[in-house]
């Protein structure tokens, strides 16, 4: 399925403004874009002192028709304790409208009240969804402009990878075996590599999966595991793995030791642009 | 009143009979004349003095002395004031500081999407 969506093609873009009410004119507080395979995400932050704001956008198209949905967190301060500590309420929901690609959303993230201190200063996000041709890009993008550096707004993409680039090497003691650098596909079947230190050669059978759903409700919702893969190790022919190394695709190398003693490192990252 | 003189009971049991004592005050001479004999006398003597006095001035009963009373109407309408007044504080209270969860519903805290 994310494989279909993230074949060359089909771009999506979420162009977003930030429009602060004002005496005279709307003034356009950030404005920025997102963009990535069909399946991109995009996660927006909003903050006030009294407000905090995180939704994870998401789009279903179908036809000329695309379905926005949005799974809010929300925080406001409603009070003070009796020790003068500050009391937040906390919630969480989820938005779900229909529209057209040429249409325009207008997302209100503090809710259309006025009392000011429930909607500070009512500020709303215009959002325009576009989708274009890809022309071999398919990494996401992202551009962000603050215009008012007294706000604390930002947007990010959210793209779940399709394949990662895992490094390997073979630790013994202080020596290391050469990189054996993999391009692995995420839920394909396993694959036989061999790693050699020192003249003695070490087989193992690796395979890409996903990790289990996040257990925290807020990771869930905002999408935060989104770049995390598990490298599945084992030995040829032996069902029972020696282990899984979960990690993001941000460069750092993670050890698993092995019952040879060695230990195997392994480095995630994103794949080259193709 | 421990070391209270019998010259000074004796004013007191005068006092007493004028209807001048607080409560605290009775009950303490009440607790002396329980073990003194002579300023119980006394004040017999002293009752009998103003009766006879009353009878002298036309009043064929006997002198009644005052007892603080509370009214009962009194006490309904104190009553009533010290609620109206704990309403009005509170809801005065509720409103200025408020509680958890401010205002308005949740619904309308809630962030919407709109198409235009």
């Amino acid at each position: 399925m994310i494989a279909a969506l993230q074949g060359p093609g089909t771009r999506l873009t979420y162009r977003i403004r930030v429009i602060e009410p004002a005496a005279v004119a709307p003034r356009v507080v950030a404005s920025g874009a997102v963009s990535g395979p069909l399946d991109s995400d995009m996660r927006l932050t909003l903050r006030t002192d009294t407000a905090e704001v995180e939704a994870l956008f998401q789009v279903t198209a179908f036809d000329d028709t695309v379905t926005v949905g949005g799974e809010f967190l929300t925080r406001r301060l409603v009070g003070r304790s009796r020790r003068g500590l500050p009391l937040w309420e906390e919630d969480s929901y989820r938005r779900l409208v229909r529209m057209t690609w040429s249409d325009t959303a207008r997302i209100y993230p503090f809710g259309t009240s006025l009392a000011p201190a429930v909607a500070p200063r009512a500020l709303w996000v215009e959002l325009i969804l576009e989708r274009h041709f890809a022309g071999g890009e398919g990494r996401a993008t992202e551009q962000f402009e603050l215009l008012d550096s007294t706000r604390d707004l930002s947007i990010e993409a959210v793209v779940r990878p399709r394949r990662a680039r895992i490094i390997l090497n073979l630790v013994r003691g202080d020596t290391v075996s050469g990189p054996r650098p993999m391009d692995l596909v995420l839920e394909e079947p396993p694959r036989v590599v061999q790693l050699v230190l020192k003249g003695r050669a070490t087989t193992l059978v690796v395979s890409l999966t996903r990790p289990d759903p996040a257990r925290s409700m807020r990771d869930r919702a905002l999408a935060l595991d989104a770049d995390i893969v598990c490298l599945r190790v084992s030995q040829p022919a032996v069902l029972q793995p020696f282990g899984t190394i979960c990690g993001r695709l941000n460069n750092v190398a993670r050890q698993l030791p092995l019952p040879s003693g060695d230990t195997l490192a392994a480095t995630f990252a994103w794949p080259g642009a193709r | 009143m421990a070391d209270t003189t019998h010259e000074e009971w004796l004013a007191q049991i005068d006092a007493e009979l004028d209807g001048e004592l607080s409560l605290v005050e009775r009950a303490a001479l009440a607790q002396h004349l329980a073990t003194c004999g002579h300023c119980a006398g006394a004040r017999a003597s002293h009752l009998e003095v103003r009766v006879a006095l009353a009878r002298s001035a036309g009043n064929p009963h006997a002198f009644v002395l005052p007892r603080p009373a509370i009214r009962a109407g009194t006490l309904a309408l104190w009553l009533v004031v010290a609620l109206a007044a704990g309403l009005v504080g509170g809801w005065f209270a509720s409103h200025r500081w408020g509680g958890p969860g401010g205002g308005g519903t949740l619904e309308d805290t809630r962030g919407t999407i709109v198409v235009q």
